[in-house]
Protein backbone atom coordinates (compact mmCIF):
# COMPACT_ATOMS: atom_id res chain seq x y z
CA UNK A 1 0.00 0.00 0.00
CA UNK A 2 1.38 3.39 -0.94
CA UNK A 3 1.08 6.28 1.46
CA UNK A 4 -0.96 8.27 -1.05
CA UNK A 5 -3.51 5.45 -1.15
CA UNK A 6 -4.00 5.44 2.62
CA UNK A 7 -7.11 6.77 4.22
CA UNK A 8 -7.11 8.49 7.60
CA UNK A 9 -8.35 5.25 9.08
CA UNK A 10 -5.35 3.39 7.64
CA UNK A 11 -2.93 5.95 9.03
CA UNK A 12 -4.54 5.78 12.45
CA UNK A 13 -4.50 2.00 12.39
CA UNK A 14 -0.83 1.84 11.37
CA UNK A 15 0.06 4.42 13.98
CA UNK A 16 -1.65 2.29 16.60
CA UNK A 17 0.17 -0.83 15.40
CA UNK A 18 3.50 1.03 15.49
CA UNK A 19 2.85 2.25 19.02
CA UNK A 20 1.95 -1.29 20.09
CA UNK A 21 5.24 -2.56 18.65
CA UNK A 22 7.18 -0.47 21.17
CA UNK A 23 4.88 -1.83 23.88
CA UNK A 24 6.15 -5.34 23.12
CA UNK A 25 9.69 -4.51 24.28
CA UNK A 26 10.88 -6.56 27.24
CA UNK A 27 11.30 -3.46 29.38
CA UNK A 28 10.24 0.14 29.49
CA UNK A 29 12.52 3.04 28.64
CA UNK A 30 13.72 3.80 32.16
CA UNK A 31 14.54 0.18 32.93
CA UNK A 32 16.26 -0.20 29.57
CA UNK A 33 18.40 2.87 30.01
CA UNK A 34 19.56 1.72 33.42
CA UNK A 35 20.30 -1.78 32.12
CA UNK A 36 22.11 -0.38 29.08
CA UNK A 37 24.27 1.90 31.20
CA UNK A 38 25.28 -1.09 33.32
CA UNK A 39 26.10 -3.40 30.42
CA UNK A 40 26.95 -1.47 27.25
CA UNK A 41 30.68 -1.14 27.85
CA UNK A 42 31.05 -4.84 28.66
CA UNK A 43 29.08 -5.88 25.60
CA UNK A 44 30.96 -3.46 23.37
CA UNK A 45 34.31 -4.74 24.68
CA UNK A 46 33.22 -8.31 24.03
CA UNK A 47 32.10 -7.47 20.50
CA UNK A 48 35.21 -5.43 19.77
CA UNK A 49 37.55 -8.19 20.90
CA UNK A 50 35.82 -11.19 19.30
CA UNK A 51 35.31 -9.39 15.99
CA UNK A 52 38.57 -7.43 16.12
CA UNK A 53 36.76 -4.43 14.67
CA UNK A 54 35.60 -1.49 16.76
CA UNK A 55 33.41 0.02 14.07
CA UNK A 56 31.68 -3.28 13.58
CA UNK A 57 31.28 -3.56 17.35
CA UNK A 58 29.35 -0.26 17.30
CA UNK A 59 26.89 -1.62 14.75
CA UNK A 60 26.52 -4.99 16.41
CA UNK A 61 25.97 -3.34 19.79
CA UNK A 62 22.86 -1.56 18.51
CA UNK A 63 21.62 -4.76 16.90
CA UNK A 64 22.21 -6.76 20.08
CA UNK A 65 20.15 -4.41 22.22
CA UNK A 66 17.40 -4.24 19.63
CA UNK A 67 17.06 -8.00 19.51
CA UNK A 68 17.18 -8.08 23.29
CA UNK A 69 14.33 -5.59 23.49
CA UNK A 70 12.25 -7.65 21.04
CA UNK A 71 12.96 -10.93 22.87
CA UNK A 72 9.74 -12.61 23.86
CA UNK A 73 10.82 -13.97 27.21
CA UNK A 74 10.88 -13.27 30.90
CA UNK A 75 14.05 -12.95 32.91
CA UNK A 76 14.44 -14.33 36.41
CA UNK A 77 17.34 -12.10 37.39
CA UNK A 78 19.83 -9.50 36.28
CA UNK A 79 22.35 -12.26 35.65
CA UNK A 80 19.88 -14.13 33.44
CA UNK A 81 19.15 -10.95 31.51
CA UNK A 82 22.83 -10.19 31.07
CA UNK A 83 23.66 -13.73 29.93
CA UNK A 84 20.86 -13.58 27.41
CA UNK A 85 22.23 -10.30 26.06
CA UNK A 86 25.67 -11.87 25.61
CA UNK A 87 24.04 -14.83 23.93
CA UNK A 88 22.35 -12.51 21.45
CA UNK A 89 25.64 -10.71 20.84
CA UNK A 90 27.41 -14.03 20.24
CA UNK A 91 24.76 -15.14 17.76
CA UNK A 92 24.90 -11.85 15.91
CA UNK A 93 28.65 -12.17 15.54
CA UNK A 94 28.22 -15.76 14.31
CA UNK A 95 25.66 -14.62 11.75
CA UNK A 96 28.00 -11.89 10.66
CA UNK A 97 30.89 -14.34 10.27
CA UNK A 98 28.78 -16.45 7.93
CA UNK A 99 28.22 -13.53 5.61
CA UNK A 100 30.65 -13.66 2.70
CA UNK A 101 31.10 -9.91 2.62
CA UNK A 102 32.77 -9.81 6.02
CA UNK A 103 36.24 -8.36 5.88
CA UNK A 104 38.17 -11.03 7.75
CA UNK A 105 41.51 -9.40 7.14
CA UNK A 106 41.08 -6.92 9.98
CA UNK A 107 40.46 -9.71 12.43
CA UNK A 108 43.35 -11.82 11.18
CA UNK A 109 45.81 -8.96 11.38
CA UNK A 110 44.60 -7.78 14.73
CA UNK A 111 44.23 -4.24 13.43
CA UNK A 112 42.08 -1.94 15.40
CA UNK A 113 43.06 -3.87 18.47
CA UNK A 114 44.67 -1.24 20.60
CA UNK A 115 44.99 2.45 20.85
CA UNK A 116 47.97 4.04 19.08
CA UNK A 117 51.13 3.80 21.15
CA UNK A 118 51.89 6.94 23.06
CA UNK A 119 55.68 7.39 22.83
CA UNK A 120 55.59 9.67 25.88
CA UNK A 121 54.71 6.86 28.17
CA UNK A 122 56.76 3.69 28.42
CA UNK A 123 54.06 1.96 30.43
CA UNK A 124 51.41 2.88 27.93
CA UNK A 125 53.62 1.67 25.10
CA UNK A 126 54.28 -1.64 26.81
CA UNK A 127 50.58 -2.02 27.54
CA UNK A 128 49.67 -1.30 23.94
CA UNK A 129 52.19 -3.86 22.70
CA UNK A 130 50.76 -6.47 25.08
CA UNK A 131 47.26 -5.74 23.81
CA UNK A 132 48.38 -5.95 20.22
CA UNK A 133 49.94 -9.33 20.98
CA UNK A 134 46.69 -10.41 22.59
CA UNK A 135 44.64 -9.23 19.62
CA UNK A 136 46.85 -11.10 17.18
CA UNK A 137 46.87 -14.21 19.32
CA UNK A 138 43.09 -14.10 19.69
CA UNK A 139 42.78 -13.76 15.94
CA UNK A 140 44.62 -17.07 15.56
CA UNK A 141 42.04 -18.87 17.69
CA UNK A 142 38.80 -20.37 16.50
CA UNK A 143 35.78 -18.10 16.98
CA UNK A 144 34.35 -20.34 19.69
CA UNK A 145 37.65 -20.34 21.56
CA UNK A 146 37.68 -16.56 21.55
CA UNK A 147 34.12 -16.48 22.89
CA UNK A 148 34.91 -19.00 25.61
CA UNK A 149 38.08 -17.30 26.81
CA UNK A 150 36.60 -13.83 26.86
CA UNK A 151 33.51 -14.89 28.75
CA UNK A 152 35.52 -16.90 31.26
CA UNK A 153 38.48 -14.64 31.97
CA UNK A 154 37.46 -11.14 30.89
CA UNK A 155 33.78 -11.32 31.73
CA UNK A 156 34.15 -13.66 34.71
CA UNK A 157 31.25 -15.89 33.70
CA UNK A 158 30.79 -19.29 35.33
CA UNK A 159 30.88 -22.48 33.26
CA UNK A 160 27.11 -22.71 33.49
CA UNK A 161 26.69 -19.14 32.24
CA UNK A 162 29.15 -19.75 29.41
CA UNK A 163 27.27 -22.89 28.42
CA UNK A 164 24.00 -20.93 28.30
CA UNK A 165 25.53 -18.10 26.35
CA UNK A 166 27.28 -20.25 23.77
CA UNK A 167 24.72 -23.04 23.58
CA UNK A 168 27.12 -25.70 24.88
CA UNK A 169 26.81 -28.40 27.50
CA UNK A 170 28.15 -27.28 30.87
CA UNK A 171 30.25 -30.42 31.10
CA UNK A 172 32.01 -29.61 27.82
CA UNK A 173 32.93 -26.08 28.80
CA UNK A 174 35.72 -27.06 31.17
CA UNK A 175 37.63 -29.12 28.62
CA UNK A 176 37.06 -26.69 25.74
CA UNK A 177 38.17 -23.84 27.93
CA UNK A 178 41.29 -25.69 29.03
CA UNK A 179 42.31 -26.37 25.42
CA UNK A 180 41.59 -22.82 24.30
CA UNK A 181 43.57 -21.46 27.24
CA UNK A 182 46.53 -23.66 26.40
CA UNK A 183 46.53 -22.45 22.79
CA UNK A 184 46.21 -18.78 23.70
CA UNK A 185 48.95 -19.03 26.34
CA UNK A 186 51.25 -20.61 23.75
CA UNK A 187 50.47 -17.92 21.17
CA UNK A 188 51.05 -15.18 23.73
CA UNK A 189 54.42 -16.61 24.71
CA UNK A 190 55.39 -16.95 21.05
CA UNK A 191 54.38 -13.34 20.53
CA UNK A 192 56.49 -12.15 23.44
CA UNK A 193 59.59 -13.92 22.18
CA UNK B 1 43.28 -33.32 40.42
CA UNK B 2 43.51 -34.20 36.72
CA UNK B 3 46.10 -33.10 34.19
CA UNK B 4 44.01 -30.17 33.02
CA UNK B 5 43.05 -28.59 36.31
CA UNK B 6 44.58 -27.37 39.54
CA UNK B 7 42.80 -26.70 42.85
CA UNK B 8 44.44 -23.27 43.10
CA UNK B 9 42.97 -21.95 39.83
CA UNK B 10 40.03 -20.35 41.60
CA UNK B 11 42.31 -18.48 44.03
CA UNK B 12 44.46 -17.18 41.18
CA UNK B 13 41.42 -16.10 39.16
CA UNK B 14 40.00 -14.30 42.15
CA UNK B 15 43.28 -12.47 42.78
CA UNK B 16 43.41 -11.36 39.14
CA UNK B 17 39.75 -10.35 39.05
CA UNK B 18 40.11 -8.19 42.16
CA UNK B 19 43.39 -6.63 41.05
CA UNK B 20 45.51 -8.29 43.72
CA UNK B 21 47.77 -10.10 41.27
CA UNK B 22 50.76 -10.40 41.53
CA UNK B 23 51.38 -8.08 44.51
CA UNK B 24 50.36 -9.67 47.75
CA UNK B 25 50.18 -13.14 46.21
CA UNK B 26 53.64 -14.44 47.05
CA UNK B 27 52.51 -17.98 47.77
CA UNK B 28 50.23 -18.12 44.73
CA UNK B 29 52.87 -16.55 42.48
CA UNK B 30 55.37 -19.17 43.54
CA UNK B 31 52.83 -21.88 42.85
CA UNK B 32 51.96 -20.46 39.40
CA UNK B 33 55.65 -20.42 38.49
CA UNK B 34 55.86 -24.14 39.13
CA UNK B 35 52.42 -25.29 37.91
CA UNK B 36 51.93 -25.55 34.16
CA UNK B 37 48.14 -25.27 34.38
CA UNK B 38 48.26 -22.17 36.56
CA UNK B 39 51.04 -20.61 34.47
CA UNK B 40 48.77 -20.79 31.40
CA UNK B 41 45.88 -19.49 33.45
CA UNK B 42 47.88 -16.47 34.65
CA UNK B 43 49.19 -15.72 31.16
CA UNK B 44 45.71 -15.74 29.65
CA UNK B 45 43.60 -14.35 32.48
CA UNK B 46 45.88 -11.37 33.16
CA UNK B 47 46.02 -10.46 29.47
CA UNK B 48 42.24 -10.71 29.03
CA UNK B 49 41.44 -8.98 32.31
CA UNK B 50 43.71 -6.03 31.48
CA UNK B 51 42.45 -5.89 27.92
CA UNK B 52 38.84 -5.78 29.04
CA UNK B 53 39.58 -3.00 31.51
CA UNK B 54 41.31 -0.98 28.78
CA UNK B 55 38.54 -1.62 26.25
CA UNK B 56 35.89 -0.59 28.76
CA UNK B 57 37.78 2.64 29.38
CA UNK B 58 38.09 3.34 25.67
CA UNK B 59 34.55 2.27 24.78
CA UNK B 60 32.32 5.05 23.56
CA UNK B 61 28.99 3.35 23.11
CA UNK B 62 26.08 5.53 21.99
CA UNK B 63 23.90 6.93 24.74
CA UNK B 64 21.10 4.79 26.12
CA UNK B 65 18.58 7.37 24.89
CA UNK B 66 19.92 7.12 21.36
CA UNK B 67 19.81 3.33 21.37
CA UNK B 68 16.26 3.36 22.73
CA UNK B 69 15.14 5.90 20.17
CA UNK B 70 16.64 3.93 17.27
CA UNK B 71 15.03 0.76 18.58
CA UNK B 72 11.59 2.37 18.76
CA UNK B 73 11.93 3.79 15.24
CA UNK B 74 12.93 0.40 13.90
CA UNK B 75 10.18 -1.45 15.79
CA UNK B 76 7.58 0.97 14.44
CA UNK B 77 8.88 0.62 10.89
CA UNK B 78 8.87 -3.18 11.13
CA UNK B 79 5.36 -3.22 12.58
CA UNK B 80 4.07 -0.93 9.86
CA UNK B 81 5.71 -3.01 7.15
CA UNK B 82 4.25 -6.20 8.61
CA UNK B 83 0.78 -4.64 8.83
CA UNK B 84 0.77 -3.35 5.24
CA UNK B 85 2.22 -6.51 3.73
CA UNK B 86 -1.06 -8.54 3.66
CA UNK B 87 -2.89 -5.60 2.07
CA UNK B 88 -0.30 -5.36 -0.69
CA UNK B 89 -0.53 -9.11 -1.29
CA UNK B 90 -4.34 -8.92 -1.48
CA UNK B 91 -4.13 -6.00 -3.87
CA UNK B 92 -1.81 -8.02 -6.08
CA UNK B 93 -4.14 -11.01 -6.05
CA UNK B 94 -7.13 -8.78 -6.82
CA UNK B 95 -5.26 -7.19 -9.73
CA UNK B 96 -4.36 -10.60 -11.13
CA UNK B 97 -8.00 -11.72 -10.81
CA UNK B 98 -9.21 -8.63 -12.65
CA UNK B 99 -6.74 -9.18 -15.49
CA UNK B 100 -7.69 -12.88 -15.71
CA UNK B 101 -11.40 -12.13 -15.68
CA UNK B 102 -11.00 -9.45 -18.35
CA UNK B 103 -9.01 -11.84 -20.56
CA UNK B 104 -11.70 -14.50 -20.11
CA UNK B 105 -14.48 -12.09 -20.99
CA UNK B 106 -12.67 -10.91 -24.11
CA UNK B 107 -12.29 -14.54 -25.22
CA UNK B 108 -15.96 -15.23 -24.59
CA UNK B 109 -16.91 -12.07 -26.46
CA UNK B 110 -14.75 -13.08 -29.42
CA UNK B 111 -16.33 -16.54 -29.54
CA UNK B 112 -19.78 -15.00 -29.22
CA UNK B 113 -19.08 -12.87 -32.28
CA UNK B 114 -18.58 -16.04 -34.36
CA UNK B 115 -21.85 -17.42 -33.04
CA UNK B 116 -23.56 -14.16 -33.89
CA UNK B 117 -22.24 -14.36 -37.46
CA UNK B 118 -23.59 -17.90 -37.83
CA UNK B 119 -26.93 -16.89 -36.40
CA UNK B 120 -26.97 -13.96 -38.81
CA UNK B 121 -26.25 -16.23 -41.77
CA UNK B 122 -29.03 -18.58 -40.72
CA UNK B 123 -31.37 -15.68 -40.32
CA UNK B 124 -30.50 -14.40 -43.80
CA UNK B 125 -31.44 -17.79 -45.25
CA UNK B 126 -34.75 -17.68 -43.47
CA UNK B 127 -35.24 -14.03 -44.32
CA UNK B 128 -38.23 -14.56 -46.56
CA UNK B 129 -40.16 -16.46 -43.93
CA UNK B 130 -38.95 -14.89 -40.69
CA UNK B 131 -38.00 -11.32 -41.31
CA UNK B 132 -38.26 -10.42 -37.60
CA UNK B 133 -35.60 -13.03 -36.62
CA UNK B 134 -33.23 -11.68 -39.26
CA UNK B 135 -33.70 -8.17 -37.95
CA UNK B 136 -32.94 -9.25 -34.42
CA UNK B 137 -29.87 -11.18 -35.53
CA UNK B 138 -28.51 -8.25 -37.50
CA UNK B 139 -28.98 -6.03 -34.47
CA UNK B 140 -27.10 -8.52 -32.30
CA UNK B 141 -24.24 -8.79 -34.80
CA UNK B 142 -23.87 -5.03 -34.97
CA UNK B 143 -24.13 -4.30 -31.24
CA UNK B 144 -22.95 -7.55 -29.60
CA UNK B 145 -19.40 -6.45 -28.79
CA UNK B 146 -20.31 -3.17 -27.11
CA UNK B 147 -22.88 -4.97 -25.00
CA UNK B 148 -20.40 -7.61 -23.92
CA UNK B 149 -17.75 -4.99 -23.14
CA UNK B 150 -20.27 -3.12 -21.02
CA UNK B 151 -21.15 -6.30 -19.11
CA UNK B 152 -17.46 -7.12 -18.61
CA UNK B 153 -16.70 -3.62 -17.37
CA UNK B 154 -19.54 -3.92 -14.91
CA UNK B 155 -18.20 -7.22 -13.63
CA UNK B 156 -14.72 -5.75 -13.16
CA UNK B 157 -15.75 -2.43 -11.69
CA UNK B 158 -18.38 -3.72 -9.29
CA UNK B 159 -15.90 -5.67 -7.04
CA UNK B 160 -13.46 -2.76 -7.14
CA UNK B 161 -16.18 -0.34 -6.08
CA UNK B 162 -17.15 -2.75 -3.32
CA UNK B 163 -13.53 -3.04 -2.14
CA UNK B 164 -13.01 0.71 -2.07
CA UNK B 165 -16.24 1.18 -0.14
CA UNK B 166 -15.29 -1.44 2.43
CA UNK B 167 -11.71 -0.15 2.70
CA UNK B 168 -13.00 3.29 3.61
CA UNK B 169 -15.18 1.81 6.29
Amino acid sequence: MFTRDMTFTDVERLDRIAAEAVGTFVMDEDAFRAFYDRTARSVWSYLARITGDRTLADDLLQESYYRFLRAERRFDSESHRRNYLFRIATNIVRDHRRRPRMDQSRLADGHDAAEPIDPQSADAAAGAVRRLDLARSMARLKPRERDLLWLAYAQGSSHKEIAETLGLKTASVKLLLFRARQRLARFLREGVR
Amino acid sequence: MSGNECPREADILEAIAFGRWPDGCGDLSAHAASCEVCADLVEVAVALHDDRAALCREAQPPSSGMVWWRATIRARAEATRTATQPISVLQGIAGACVVGAAAGLVTIAWQSMHWMDRIGELAMRLESRRADIATASTFATGHGLPILVAVAAGLVLAPLALYITLADD
